[in-house]
């Protein structure tokens, strides 16, 4: 990753620091600077010679004025051509001057005299006019006057030379130093610059090699190329150790994730373990309740065929017996109908008590406010003399197996209805109580109840707390509730005293067992 | 044309037959009630093979009872084999058995009987029953 950052092609390395390098910036950089300065010095210096040439002229004419004025005007006075002439040569003669005129002046000249020496130009020259007094009576009177023109020729020529020669020497100059100055300039950084850039380039973090070093004599102080060096040295070090932390902590990952795996793996492999193993117990139990359905079935036939004998052969013979036999006869056949009956309602409760613990489940929404009804009309209907206030709660609904919430209902209605028997005034109440998965059905009588001591007994199968010359019953019924309540995933409990009634509450769907609603096939502890 | 006084009971334990015979003779109507101990002979007796190959195969019994529990050949199979067959394919069969098992009323019903009866306690009761049965399957159901 790290590496891509430092890599360039050749090319661009060569762009970087050749023809459009740094080297040829600071080339130009210095001609561009060097050449303004140069030309500035050049025009002040040019200037200021120029100043001095312009003065030097200015005082030579001023000279000429000291110098030649007395002798002109007495010569202009006695009208010495030739010596005016000769005067006038002398000042031609003398640098930068170009022309000289002398004018004779008075009002009342007919043809003043006029002398002119060297051409007059109007450009480039500077002129100066002299008048030339001569005094007369007292009186300065002004006889002429002289004409100087100096020419700037000669000061522009040497100007303009002298340009030439600063300009060309000083653009040797510059660029000479300008070359020496990129020479040592690429001695002391450029090729450095190029050899950072290498190393930069060809630097790759997951295989550091030495550390980087600058081709050249250390010497004395470090320099700003040797920080550069330093820095990049110390980031590269703390790179590499960020690296490596990194390539630690990757390898970390990678091993926790091989862990993990491992781990998933085992979990995976004892899944099917247990998968394997709750197949081999599912089929064992439902071999096992084959084997017990098999054997209820059995139950409900073969045992109930020979009784049905016994009772059938029985009535046959009280019936033939009916005039000769006598009352012990009698009471012996009667006692052989009744167990036979006892025996019968005591398979029939046993079928019903193994069904409630075997057969699926099929949970559906169940009324139990109508189930109780039906109870109660059909046990009103077979026992129309008993006065019995029910009070039902509507429309009690709940998740459950119609036909084992009917078994569940009709046993506990049953029961209510049989031991209210010896109330005057018997009362049952259905209904329930909580909302949610919180309700907790009941069912309550004001019957016979009985004590609480006993209250651990109630649900065991073939289990009474009356004697059944008080209540028929071979004491199946609770046992079948509890197995029935304890399949919907709930608990049975009940509360009651003696003489003064008793409640049955039950529960289905609890949220404590395993939260969702768990179809209890073994059914439940509390019988035992 | 069938004889609708013959019924024919499938029963193999002889006491059973005996209450059975008992209980049709306290019947208003009388019956020519035929006893048969297992399948096997249900089924010679009905197709008139086997030991009784000389009977006159037309004459065919009105009524069926047929225990479920039988040796060998059980009550169900007696029935597919009935059922399946041209001749009594519509001829009134019932089960008539001390079990109360759902399944086997499913089942029973599924194959095709006509009744499935369940033996009371009692022996009135029992009486009655086949009294009913009887009629229904000899008498009312046939009188249309």
């Amino acid at each position: 990753m790290l590496t891509r950052w430092f890599k360039g092609d050749e090319t661009s390395l060569r762009q970087a620091f050749g023809c459009r390098g740094i080297g040829r910036r600071l080339l130009i950089s210095i001609i561009l600077f060097s050449s303004v300065v140069t030309l500035l010095a050049t025009a002040v210096q040019l200037f200021t010679d120029y100043r001095r040439d312009i003065g030097v002229i200015k005082s030579r004419l001023a000279d000429i004025e000291s110098s030649y004025m007395a002798s002109i005007s007495a010569s202009l006075w006695n009208l010495d051509v030739s010596q005016l002439r000769l005067q006038l040569d002398g000042i031609l003669h003398l640098p930068d001057i170009s022309a000289v005129a002398v004018h004779e002046s008075g009002a009342d000249l007919d043809r003043p005299l006029v002398i002119e020496l060297g051409e007059f130009s109007s450009v480039n020259v500077i002129e100066k006019e002299y008048p030339i007094v001569r005094r007369f009576n007292a009186t300065d009177r002004i006889v002429g006057i002289l004409k100087v023109q100096a020419s700037l020729k000669d000061v522009y020529a040497r100007l303009w030379d002298k340009a030439v020669v600063i300009l060309l020497s000083q653009g040797v100059k510059t660029f000479l130093v300008s070359l020496f100055i990129l020479y040592v300039f690429h001695r002391l950084v450029t090729v450095h610059l190029g050899h950072i850039a290498r190393y930069l380039s060809g630097y790759d973090i997951a295989a550091p090699v030495s550390s980087l070093a600058l081709n050249r004599d250390s010497k004395g102080e470090a320099d700003e190329l040797d920080m550069v060096v330093n820095s990049f040295n110390e980031l590269t070090d703390k790179l590499v150790e960020a690296y490596e932390h990194m390539r630690q902590v990757n390898l970390a990952l990678a091993d926790d994730i091989v862990a993990r795996r491992r781990a998933e793996h085992e979990v995976k492999r004892l899944n099917s373990v247990l998968e394997d193993r709750v197949k081999q117990r599912t089929s064992e139990l439902e071999a096992a309740n084959g084997e017990l359905a098999s054997f209820c079935y059995s139950v409900s036939h073969d045992l109930r065929a020979p009784l049905r004998r016994i009772e059938g052969f029985r009535r046959i013979l009280a019936e033939q017996m009916e005039e000769t036999c006598s009352d012990q006869q009698r009471h012996f056949l009667r006692r052989i109908e009744t167990g036979t009956q006892e025996m019968s309602e005591m398979i029939d409760s046993f079928l019903q008590l193994s069904r409630a613990t075997q057969s699926e489940l099929k949970v559906i929404s169940v009324n139990l406010s109508d189930l109780v009804s039906l109870a109660v009309e059909q046990l009103q209907s077979e026992d129309s003399e008993r006065n019995v206030e029910v009070k039902i709660e509507d429309a009690v609904w709940v998740e459950a197996d119609y036909r084992f919430a009917a078994m569940l209902i009709n046993n506990l209605i049953h029961n209510a209805w049989k031991y209210t028997s010896k109330k005057e005034v018997a009362k049952i109440e259905f209904g329930c109580q909580g909302s949610g998965n919180e309700r907790v059905f009941f069912v309550r009588d004001n019957g016979a109840g009985f004590d609480m001591r006993y209250a651990g007994r109630l649900f065991s199968p073939f289990t009474r707390l009356h004697k059944s010359s008080d209540f028929e019953g071979i004491g199946v019924g609770l046992a079948t509730v509890q197995r029935i309540v304890a399949r919907h995933g709930g608990k049975v409990w009940a509360d009651a005293r003696p003489n003064e009634g008793a409640s049955f509450y039950f529960t289905f769907w609890d949220r404590n067992r395993d939260g969702e609603q768990g179809y209890d096939t073994a059914g439940g502890g509390q019988s035992g | 044309m069938a004889n609708r006084d013959t019924i024919l009971l499938v029963e193999d334990n002889p006491d059973e037959a005996e209450l059975a015979e008992l209980a049709f003779k306290r019947l208003d109507t009388e019956f020519n009630l035929q006893t048969v101990p297992n399948g096997e002979e249900a089924l010679d007796y009905l197709f008139a093979s086997g030991r009784y190959a000389n009977r006159p195969e037309e004459r065919k019994p009105g009524l069926i009872l047929l225990d479920i529990n039988l040796p060998q050949i059980s009550g169900f199979d007696v029935l597919r084999t009935l059922r399946a067959s041209s001749s009594y394919s519509l001829t009134p069969i019932a089960f008539l058995t001390t079990s109360d098992e759902r399944d086997d009323i499913v089942q029973g019903y599924e194959l095709g009987v006509n009744s499935y009866l369940r033996k009371p306690l009692d022996f009135d009761g029992f009486a009655q029953l086949l009294q009913a049965v009887s009629n229904y399957w000899l008498r009312l159901n046939t009188r249309i």
